[in-house]
């Protein structure tokens, strides 16, 4: 130990709590046995020592009788640790030399026989003044903060993250794996329950992240991995090949006339085709085309190139690979947000097989002005206006026996406004709901699902759908009238489903490499649920948006800038403080046998296969001490618990 | 290939025509069909009383007679039977207390012994290993609907069928189900695989009324007339089944249908075991098709004679 | 009355805040056992258990966080893989494995420590004194209680 065999001189101070320990425990008893336990050099008691004079006489007695250890016998250390550590640390003491002795909460408030509880008092005193012997003086491990966050996910919530972080003076990398930053949120006609359009709020945000000086637009790029502990991450990004140089690309589109390769268009939701090679919507941003590989036809001029050879520009180029960008970041935004639930699951409303059954971001896109119908409320089938539409809620949602369990939170409100805006677009139409429970828990909801019965007459039927089928023209729905009991059966020209709100594809496998923990759903799991909402285990990842569950565009940049602003206080801080109390290699005892490695769930310790030793990253080492009570050769010794105090402890214990 | 096999008290009776066709595509995959010594009614009410004991006591019986004869699977192709077989089997799988109890109430019972056919009273529990396998699952999992393929002997692309799934095959969902019970491929899979061309309708797994024909005649016609209609109007010429009471509802009541539905004047329901008996080189005798209501047998006029027509496929 | 002695160790983010929730609550309990506050339960190694068996404990009592709340993510599993292992090793040790308890008790589980605490002392008091210094070894090395 590092005091080399010099005695220390320990102080004990036991506090009456008014009468909350002294009306039980016998304190001046207590201060009184301890005077002569090998170790102390002075042993009180008082009345309050968490008040002012009574860490003053800590203070005071630190310095006249030059203690270099001291035990508060008080109320739990949850409570008064850290004020008497201070207090310590006036007079000079390093704080890992004070120790509270609990005998409140785990003596006098659960023992009330008089004797008993002063025995347990002390034992428990003297335990602290075995443990102090051997504490040593630590510092705090301290790390610097590499002030630049990484934002994963482009949509909403991502971008209101970054340009918070950025807006803070930082510097923020955003990585999006589409073409285009927007998310869902772009896709989007209007936005309950204001009705604003979405786009028109969405793009100016996006064009002020591109212009915004601190922050780095990785769109078609993906996170490879990130490696580090907080304040200090390796991030390895994927940027996909995107065959045209964004800042060559002056938007022309003589590459997509030229192009003959049409394919399902992915902002339409396949409602609409678009090039091999496209830029996803006219307002996307970084505003560029894309080469989409997969589609084309072939760049070899034998089997097409017919793009490059019209670009003017001389934006394309058919050999650009794969890069691998290396970035170094201190904190994390993780914001991937959500997909829908796949309409192959339902097989009863047909399972994706009949083009008149859409789900909620399909129909957005039809009543979308920038959608594949311009607006105009047309089925897909046949392009007629559908005069008879029916809505279903909750499908996939809140269902435990067949889909998912929880409640996708925005149906209610989005199926209310899609009504609505049918209604607003085919005056002579008929819109059905069909709902199990309708939510309205928001600001204006409620008035918003009035108006959509009261004034707009759409007519809400409380029942499930059992079945959609076609005959002819027409898709038959079958559902119940849980109000009535009487069992429905609706001529429909288009159904809309609003499908469940799920895990984005790929996060699972993302989180995994992540470290962070996912729900049963394949959410995003927060630090704490209700404390800590944006945070997560993993030291510095914070979450935000629908990636944590089913949540509406003001909770997701609720979420995003409150996640910002936990980016903000890392950052605030020049280094981090890391607890010391971490569990070195005493290298002499090392066998380098590595039992302790594959205990450690943090990778704080590596075996060094040269020198036959575990080397042990203080950073990242949380001092849980798993890998202490593993080390068969005792080599593995926690700083102020080590075996030999917890032995002097549980002696003073059993013994004292 | 030797199976037990069981018929159910149906077959024997009324579905003959399902009983003699099985048997007949079954002897042309080389498959010897074995029946339970002494087997007895399938108790076919088991899902709808609430007393289960008794529900499940011959579903057991039966299970275990198959057991005794060391048989490790039993085929049915009455869609009720199996149902009733595969629900008692799985109660007594998951079931600690109904094993219990049905193993009481069956330790005394009398079976015969399969070698020396005496009767015999005591016996070991049944612990629910028998696997119960509908012929299409069968024809799936173990024949192979490839090979079922390889052995087609007629060109049977001309009847377009539209195959019934029915409720017994389906659901419940968690103990019964042979495929997914909203979008089911099973039948269409087997049908495509003898050469049929294949009929999606919508009411592949709609209701055709079943028991209510015997105690509300009146209403099981509307759920008959619709699934037939379905079929019709989505282009099939036929409707295949499994189950001995479609059948029941759909062919043999189609008098009572065209009463209530004047538009309505008759459209041919088919076991699955005909079609794969035609297909697989039956005489059209074998089939049973006079049995018919509704006569299918146009269906099966212009290739009557399978050596003149054998197609090489 | 025979009063047992008994060694706690308590892992700090649950059962010990556990612990301290039932002062709070002013919930009153056998006051035979005593604490010792580490940072995760795995951090208890089997010489620590030993240890109190030699110096006097009549009974050991190991308190972690439930299954999956562990703050240092999976520690509570360890500490379960070694107290079932240690558990075997005292019986051919011939001390009985009930002296030895490991319970899941979360922040809020204030009134199961102390049902805990009262019963793991009645289990104690039941089994009787260890008293493994006085006790001779065998020849076999085992000690027989």
């Amino acid at each position: 130990m590092k005091d080399d065999g010099k005695k220390k001189r320990i102080g004990v101070f036991v506090c009456h709590c008014g009468v909350n320990i002294a009306g039980v425990v016998d304190v001046e008893k207590v201060a009184e046995l301890l005077k002569d336990y090998p170790g102390v050099e002075f042993s009180t008691d008082y009345v309050y020592m968490c008040s002012e004079p009574g860490q003053q006489l800590v203070l005071d007695k630190i310095k006249e009788d030059k203690l270099d250890s001291v035990i508060i016998a008080a109320c739990s250390p949850t409570l008064h640790e850290k004020t008497f550590q201070s207090a310590a640390e006036l007079a000079g003491l390093n704080p890992h030399q004070v120790e509270i002795a609990n005998i409140r909460e785990q003596d006098s408030w659960v023992h009330p026989d008089r004797d008993k509880a002063t025995v347990k008092a002390v034992k428990i005193v003297k335990s602290m003044v075995e443990k102090a012997i051997q504490n040593e003086d630590l510092e705090p491990i301290k790390v610097g903060v590499f002030k630049k966050a990484l934002v994963i996910g482009g949509g909403v919530t991502g971008l209101q993250a970054a340009m918070d972080i950025a807006d803070q003076g930082y510097e923020v990398i955003v990585v999006e794996k589409e073409p285009s930053v927007g998310g869902k949120m772009i896709q989007l006609s209007e936005t309950f329950p204001t009705l604003d359009c979405s786009q028109c709020i969405l793009t100016p945000k996006m064009v002020e992240v591109t212009r915004h000086p601190k922050i780095k637009l990785m769109t078609y790029s993906e996170v490879e991995s990130i490696s580090g502990f907080v304040g200090n991450f390796k991030v390895r990004i994927k940027k996909k090949p995107r065959f045209v140089d964004e800042d060559k690309c002056k938007l022309c589109n003589e590459c997509a006339d030229v192009c003959p390769q049409i394919v399902p268009d992915e902002y339409n939701m396949g409602l609409s085709f678009r090039k091999a090679i496209y830029m996803p919507f006219p307002q996307a941003v970084p505003g560029t085309y894309t080469l989409d590989m997969e589609s084309c036809l072939g760049t070899l001029p034998i089997r097409c190139g017919k793009c490059k050879d019209v670009c003017d520009a001389q934006a394309i180029d058919y050999d650009m690979k794969e890069e691998i960008i290396e970035e170094e970041v201190g904190a994390v935004v993780v914001a991937t947000g959500y997909d829908l639930y796949d309409m192959k699951a339902l097989g009863e409303y047909g399972g994706e097989n009949y083009e008149d059954v859409l789900n909620g971001l399909e129909f957005e896109r039809i009543l979308s002005a920038s959608g594949p119908t311009g607006g105009k409320v047309q089925r897909p089938s046949d392009g007629k206006v559908p005069k008879n539409v029916v809505f279903i809620q909750c499908a996939g949602s809140r269902d435990p026996e067949n889909h998912n369990s929880y409640c996708s939170k925005i149906c209610c409100m989005y199926t209310a406004k899609h009504a609505m805006l049918y209604k607003h677009r085919v005056h002579d139409g008929n819109a059905i709901v069909f709902y199990i429970d309708v939510r309205t828990g928001g600001k204006n909801f409620d008035e918003f699902y009035q108006r959509a019965t009261d004034d707009e007459s759409i007519l809400y039927l409380r029942g499930k759908v059992s079945k959609i089928f076609k005959e002819g023209n027409k898709m038959i729905v079958w559902g119940v009238d849980t109000l009535t009991g009487q069992k429905v059966e609706v001529e429909a020209d288009m159904v809309v489903l609003a499908m469940a709100m799920t895990k984005a594809d790929g996060v699972p496998e993302l989180m995994k490499k992540l470290k962070i923990s996912i729900d049963g759903n394949g959410w995003l799991a927060e630090a704490h649920p209700k404390l800590r909402p944006v945070e997560s285990l993993n030291q510095g990842f914070y979450l935000a948006g629908a990636a944590l569950g089913p949540k509406d565009i003001p909770e997701a940049v609720a979420q995003a800038s409150a996640a910002a602003a936990k980016v903000g206080a890392l950052f605030a801080k020049d280094e981090l403080m890391h607890a010391p109390t971490i569990v070195p290699v005493i290298e002499e005892l090392c066998s380098g046998c590595g039992i302790c490695v594959s205990m450690c769930p943090y990778g704080a310790r590596t075996l060094n296969a040269v020198r036959k030793v575990i080397e042990v990253n203080e950073v990242l080492c949380e001092g849980c001490g798993a890998c202490a009570a593993a080390c068969p050769a005792g080599a593995a010794q926690q700083l102020n618990q080590s075996d030999s105090q917890i032995f002097s402890m549980v002696k003073a214990i059993l013994r004292g | 290939m030797r199976v037990h096999y069981y018929p159910g008290c149906t077959l024997k009776e009324k579905a003959t025509n399902l009983e003699d066709s099985t048997r007949e595509a079954m002897a042309r995959l080389d498959t010897d069909l074995v029946e339970p010594e002494g087997w007895t009614c399938c108790g076919a009410e088991y899902p709808l009383i609430t007393e289960k004991i008794h529900g499940l006591i011959p579903p057991v019986r039966i299970l275990r007679q198959v057991e005794i004869e060391e048989g490790s699977k039993v085929v049915t192709t009455c869609a009720f039977c199996f149902a009733v077989l595969k629900r008692a089997n799985k109660a007594m799988l998951d079931n600690p207390t109904l094993h219990t109890r049905v193993n009481e109430y069956l330790a005394d019972d009398i079976l015969i012994d399969p070698t020396t056919k005496e009767k015999r009273t005591h016996f070991e529990s049944y612990n629910g290993d028998v696997q119960v396998l509908h012929l299409l699952e069968y024809l799936r999992d173990e024949v192979g609907l490839g090979h079922l393929k390889s052995l087609v002997k007629r060109d049977l692309s001309h009847i377009k069928v539209a195959p019934y799934y029915g409720c017994r095959l389906l659901r419940p969902q968690k103990e019964v189900a042979i495929d997914d019970p909203e979008t089911p491929t099973i039948f269409e899979d087997f049908l495509n695989a003898i050469g049929c061309t294949v009929v999606d309708f919508p009411f592949k797994q709609e209701c055709c009324g079943s028991y209510l024909s015997a105690s509300m005649p009146e209403t099981s016609n509307e759920p008959s007339y619709r699934v037939l209609n379905s079929a019709k109007m989505n282009g099939a010429n036929v409707v295949a089944l499994s189950c001995p009471l479609c059948y029941y509802n759909m062919d043999t009541r189609q008098d009572r249908i065209k009463e209530e539905y004047l538009e309505f004047n008759g459209f041919p329901v088919l076991y699955f075991t005909q079609l794969l008996a035609w297909a697989l080189g039956a005489d059209v005798e074998t089939l049973g098709l006079d049995k018919h209501l509704c006569d299918p047998r146009p269906l099966f006029d212009i290739k009557q004679n399978a050596e003149d027509v054998e197609v090489n496929l | 009355m025979f009063e047992p002695k008994i060694m706690c160790f308590l892992c700090k983010w649950c059962t010990y805040a556990g612990a301290d929730l039932a002062g709070t609550s002013r919930l009153e309990f056998s006051p035979n056992g005593i604490n010792l506050r580490v940072m995760c339960s795995s951090r208890i190694d089997p010489q620590h258990i030993l240890h109190a068996f030699k110096e006097g404990a009549d009974g050991v009592f190991i308190g972690g966080c439930h299954p999956g709340d562990c703050h240092y993510v999976e520690g509570n599993y360890k500490t379960l893989r070694r107290v079932t292992l240690f558990k075997t090793m005292m019986e051919q040790l011939g001390l009985d494995p009930k002296r030895l308890r490991l319970e899941w008790i979360s922040a809020a589980e204030g009134k199961k420590y102390v049902e805990t605490m009262n019963e793991f002392t009645e289990t104690i008091r039941n089994l009787g004194p260890l008293n493994l210094e006085e006790k001779t070894l065998t020849e076999e090395g085992v000690c027989h209680e």
